[in-house]
């Protein structure tokens, strides 16, 4: 039993820590993204789209990573260089994706809500003594890795932390600021939407209008947990993915069933809610969240 | 030492987009290995001059030659190419970062994927601390560094990417004596190693002890240019703010009241924690001016504040018709009889998307005339209010029902000062009420002045225009770093005297 | 120039920009039909007819809007006092809680409607008032704590509404509230009930406090331009927190519309699909009505048109509902483009002045 709580622990990590690796990355640079959700919801869409009209998942991932980098550079271009606010433009996203999922999936398949991909084009998986794993689960630990690399021994990641915290300093430093905030977001944006590509594709294996479930939110949670670092977001997202697999393993084993009808499953879930906001709200100091966060940058 | 020239700009003309023109043809030449002053008070274009010179802004008309050659200098990098570098008043420093970070940044070497060359850096960030002495603790977060190493970091970071010559834009704006004589202890080492220095002030007492050369602007034009040598405080003082007496009836005063503002060893901090006001006694009347001149940056600004309730007060006190006003906010100050013309209208005088009926109420929102007993605003009598402002005051607007933004910034001010002269008021703070305003509007807010003196108000001025503070003012006080250095009436100083103060020199 | 005329030219920007992004909506909606082999202006008339012609539609039309000018007022008050105020989920959850708890207490008819009324309003605040709280104390951004107390509002409310106050009988909803507790029905056999009336009264009482009051102008004030409302005396906390409670008693009130305004059910469903999504579905609404309270009201009846009619499309025109999603988010989509206009002129005024 402990390998299957693993094992579904590791790939409910997955789709979360992707998400919020990325999206770590451009809030440091100053960016704020909250359309991560309907990235999610429209990339695990296209994936399986791309996938069946190529009969290959691989595809289907180029698809995906497609759609999330489309995505992260409209929002990239009204947030940076429109001066867009950036929360309409997440909501935005979001509500697009809604609509857009919806009726592409009728479109596409003529079912009503969900369609499940043919098992040919889903991801082969690992066999290793826990069971049947994802690679994928392998690529999101690296990338965790490689982002941390990134940001803070690589200029490029000096120059994403000098723009989310002071632009005008970057900017006479030579820095181009608005350059780096889009680049940022694109790159955020293409591991979600490999993270909605992972999601549908790989660990349910269909298209739904809702897939995500909020996941995109919980993502924004991880980040905000772990004060925008790549390595921490991992961690988050496995305890938020625990979580997750906690709550659905109470509701089927029989010597935890007293407790559900106390809310057991219900209050195991709000866990990792309450805790982010616990965290927010204490450990709030300057350097938690990049100053210039969310803030266009106008050259005076 | 080497006379050669350096830097030569000449005839430079700018004039900015919106018709001001901030430099009338100056000719500007620096000498190779010299500490070059370029003195002048506020608006007299220096930090304009100095901001074309290393690229910031482009110039109008004229030339400029690096070492002989004529050079287009399009934008910082093009600047630091032709080996000039800035520091400014305000440090662009990453606050998070440590000094070595930020003087990497942007001069990292190698495309973005490659790891950082920390060392190789470090090395170089070395070596020249060594030579000139600039010591710096490279791995500390900038932001829990004392503001002169701060600077010290921004100096590294010119220097790091090969400036020969530096300009230093009032450097010692933020800096404890101490750390003043270590500055100037480091310019000497860069001089040594060959370095040109400018260094922009308005202190006499610092431009004489450090530079070889000094340039003097007034209004956008070269008033006088002298070694060091040559210079006193007299003369240069005269030579920044001119000889010239603005002529005007200086209207009498009729009888003075009870002191309507009293303000008692007031000591302010700034937005960085640091002493701003250090000290500060006065008394104004019912029935005077009291005008405060000075170069702004000496803490005019936050003793302002601190009189109507922005700014927390760290020691000493305010009194405001008696009472003591340590904890009040501005609502609380405008019922005691307090009328504020701030000193940036536009942003915090104005809401710019309100109209101008609803800016006109702005702090007399509460009052039962327009809000009743339960808060239900009375728009007639507001309309009626704006209405009478508008026209007592000759604001041009289309209805009261435009927005503030689409006036133009002239008549934007006039409402603005409508609104606060017309409260029922008996302290009255001006700051800086005629900037940017045409003449006839300049003139009319000052004939609006003298006008609630002679009604028995007292009238607090702040002006970085010493003509117009010598004009109104019963008495006056020059500020310089947080400390009057002078109190008297108008009559009692001359120019020469007023210009001393202002360069922080003692008026005999 | 009169004054008159100059609200109402104030006013036109706005309009403009709303029926510019429902146009932009509708034309690319059009598009995505032919595309996929559908009549766009067939399917538009029956959207329309099914919407709006006829008694039934204009009930149904109305009772979908009901609860989406309340959201729009929360999100938009929020706006008007410069803050994000997407709690609207969680405190509709917890307005239709509280509903289906006092509604199912026996109490005098003639207060029950009142009390549960004003016990969802309260509930909805009482949700509202952390964020608020935890942003004029500490500074958290309001996005991230909203959306932490949605997501945990969402787990509290299948508990309890599949918990303690489920029906017994059915499990499938809640308990359903007692007739004495109910809003009238306006219109025998559709969704419409007297809560409508208290939704617009809502929104005009919004409106008159937001630009008739001292409290009003101080909200505005804050959102427009802090520092200068601080010269003005005004305390930015006191606003953000009324704001918060303000948004807060709308979505309470979404809430409880959807239980003690919504026959035949009169209870929350037990996968809370009624009361799902109107907090976010109100943000829409709110920047179609350009964050303006009667704005909110003429978007709110559109979007609620939009889903009524959007069955009439399917039966007569054969288009499937989730064109109709598809609609909602270019329309959405579409309302960052006003802004892009403004961009659009600055930018061709700064190559006019070179």
């Amino acid at each position: 039993m402990i390998e299957e709580i693993v094992a579904v622990t590791l790939h409910a990590m997955v789709p979360l820590a992707l998400t919020a690796i990325g999206e770590a990355f451009n809030e440091k640079a100053g960016v704020v993204n909250i359309g991560l959700e309907g990235i999610l919801l429209l990339s695990s869409f296209m994936a399986v789209l791309g996938a069946e009209a190529s009969k290959s998942w691989v595809v289907g991932i180029l698809v995906a990573l497609l759609t999330g980098a489309l995505i992260g550079l409209s929002h990239g271009i009204i947030s940076v260089y429109g001066k867009g606010d950036q929360t309409v433009s997440g909501i935005g996203i979001n509500l697009f994706a809604l609509g857009f999922v919806a009726y592409g999936i009728w479109v596409a398949w003529g079912t009503p809500g969900h369609h499940m991909a043919s098992p040919a084009i889903v991801v082969p998986r690992l066999l290793t003594p826990i069971g049947p794993i994802s690679w994928m689960v392998f690529v999101t630990i690296i990338m965790a890795f490689l982002v941390h690399f990134l940001l803070h021994k690589t200029v490029i990641g000096l120059r994403v932390k000098a723009v989310g915290e002071n632009p005008e300093a970057a900017d006479v430093a030579g820095v181009e600021v608005e350059l780096v905030r889009l680049l940022a977001c694109v790159f955020g944006a293409t591991l979600a939407g490999l993270a909605g590509a992972f999601m549908s594709l790989d660990q349910m294996a269909m298209t739904t209008k809702e897939l995500p479930a909020g996941r995109g939110f919980i993502a924004l949670a991880c980040v905000a947990f772990s004060g925008l670092e790549p390595l921490l977001a991992l961690g988050a997202a496995t305890l938020f993915g625990f979580f997750g697999a906690l709550g659905l393993w109470i509701n089927i084993i029989p010597y935890f069933k007293p407790w559900l009808k106390y809310g057991a499953y219900e209050f195991v879930h709000m866990i990792p809610y309450l805790t982010t906001l616990a965290v927010v709200s204490i450990a709030v100091g300057k350097r938690r969240f990049p100053k210039a966060s969310g803030v266009p940058y106008r050259r005076e | 030492m080497n006379s050669e020239l350096i830097v030569e700009m000449l005839s430079i003309r700018k004039v900015y987009p919106d018709g001001t023109v901030a430099l009338r043809g100056v000719d500007f030449e620096v000498r190779k290995g010299e500490i070059h002053g370029l003195l002048g008070e506020n608006g007299a274009g220096k930090t304009t001059l100095m901001k074309i010179l290393s690229g910031l802004l482009p110039l109008t008309e004229g030339e400029i030659r690096i070492q002989g050659k004529p050079v287009q200098l399009r934008s910082t990098m093009e600047g630091l190419k032709a080996g000039i570098g800035i520091v400014h008043q305000h440090f662009a420093l990453v606050p998070p970062f440590t000094a070595l970070q930020n003087i990497f940044l942007g001069e990292e070497g190698g495309g973005p994927l490659s790891p950082l060359k920390l060392e190789e850096a470090r090395k170089k960030v070395g070596s020249l601390i060594e030579k000139v002495g600039l010591k710096v603790p490279l791995d500390t977060p900038v932001e829990s560094l004392p503001v002169g190493v701060q600077q010290r970091a921004e100096i590294l970071k010119i220097l790091y990417r090969n400036a020969e010559i530096l300009i230093l834009d009032e450097p010692t704006a933020s800096l404890t004596p101490l750390e003043v004589d270590e500055l100037f202890q480091i310019l000497r080492a860069l001089k040594k190693e060959g370095k040109t220095i400018v260094f922009i002030t308005h202190k006499l007492k610092e431009v004489l002890e450090i530079t070889d050369r000094i340039t003097v602007l007034r209004n956008g034009k070269v008033t006088g240019k002298l070694p060091t040598k040559l210079a006193t405080p007299d003369k240069l003082a005269v030579m920044m703010i001119g000889k010239k007496v603005v002529p005007g009836e200086i209207k009498k005063a009729k009888a003075l009241g009870q002191p309507v503002l009293i303000v008692k060893d007031l000591v302010v901090k700034n937005d960085l924690d640091i002493p701003i006001v250090n000290g500060v006694s006065f008394k104004v009347r019912s029935g005077e001016i009291f005008g405060i001149a000075g170069v702004e940056g000496n803490g005019q600004s936050e003793l302002v504040q601190a009189i109507t309730g922005l700014r927390t007060i760290e020691k000493g006190e305010i009194r405001i018709n008696g009472v003591e006003i340590s904890r009040k906010n501005p609502v609380e100050l405008y019922r005691m009889g307090l009328a504020h013309i701030p000193e940036d209208k536009r942003k915090l005088g104005l809401i710019l998307d309100f109209d101008v009926a609803e800016n006109s109420i702005l702090g007399l929102h509460k009052e039962p005339k327009f809000s009743g007993r339960v808060g239900y605003l009375n728009w007639k009598k507001v309309y009626s209010y704006a209405i009478g402002l508008i026209e007592r005051f000759g604001v041009i607007t289309p209805s009261i029902m435009t927005n503030a933004k689409s006036l133009s910034g002239g008549n934007q001010q006039r409402l603005v000062a409508a609104r606060e002269l017309s409260k029922p008021s008996s302290l009255i703070v001006a700051a800086h009420p005629t900037r940017g305003l045409d003449v006839a509007a300049t003139h009319y807010i000052r004939e609006l002045l003298i006008e609630m003196r002679d009604v028995g108000k007292a009238v607090l001025l702040i002006s970085a225009d010493l003509d117009e503070v010598t004009l109104l003012s019963d008495r006056i006080a020059v500020m310089y770093e947080g400390k009057f250095i002078g109190l008297g009436r108008p009559s009692e100083f001359n120019r020469r005297d007023l210009g001393l103060m202002m360069g922080g020199v003692k008026a005999v | 120039m009169s004054s008159l005329t100059e609200s109402f030219s104030k006013a036109v920007k706005p309009i403009t920009e709303g029926v510019f992004a429902i146009g932009i909506g509708l034309f690319v909606g059009a598009l995505l039909m032919l595309v996929w082999g559908f009549d766009p202006l067939r399917a538009y008339l029956e959207l329309f007819r099914g919407a709006f012609f006829g008694k039934f539609q204009m009930a149904t039309t109305l009772s979908y809007a009901t609860p989406y000018i309340l959201t729009g007022i929360t999100f938009a008050i929020g706006q008007r006092a410069g803050l994000f105020n997407i709690g609207g989920e969680g405190q509709v959850y917890m307005g239709a809680i509280a509903a289906v708890a006092a509604g199912t207490y026996a109490l005098p008819t003639s207060v029950h409607l009142l009390v549960t009324v004003i016990f969802s309003m309260l509930a909805g605040a009482a949700w509202a008032l952390p964020p608020a709280v935890l942003k004029v104390t500490r500074g958290v951004h309001e996005v991230v704590s909203t959306v932490m107390l949605n997501w945990t509002c969402v787990f509290l409310c299948r508990y309890l509404a599949m918990g303690p106050l489920v029906d017994p009988n059915s499990a499938e909803k809640t308990i359903s509230v007692l007739p004495s507790s109910r809003f009238p029905i306006l219109l025998s056999g559709s969704e419409l009930t007297a809560a409508i009336f208290a939704s617009v009264v809502f929104a005009v009482v919004v409106y008159i406090i937001l630009w008739h009051t001292a409290i009003g102008y101080e909200i505005r004030a804050v959102g427009l331009n802090p520092d200068a409302a601080r010269y003005g005396g005004i305390s930015p906390l006191r606003s953000t927190i009324l704001a918060f409670m303000l948004g807060g008693f709308a979505a309470g009130l979404a809430g409880a519309s959807q239980v003690i305004g919504r026959p035949p059910t009169w209870a929350i469903y037990g996968t809370l699909a009624n009361i799902t999504n109107l907090g976010f579905d109100g943000i829409a609404v709110a920047l179609i009505g350009r964050n303006h309270p009667l704005g909110a009201i003429i978007a709110a009846i559109f979007f609620g048109g939009l889903y009524t009619g959007s069955r009439y499309m399917q039966m007569y025109a054969r288009v499937p509902v989730e064109i109709v999603r598809a609609l909602h988010g270019i329309i959405i989509l579409a309302v960052a483009i006003p802004g892009l206009l403004d961009i659009i002129k600055k930018w061709w005024e700064k190559r006019r002045g070179k």
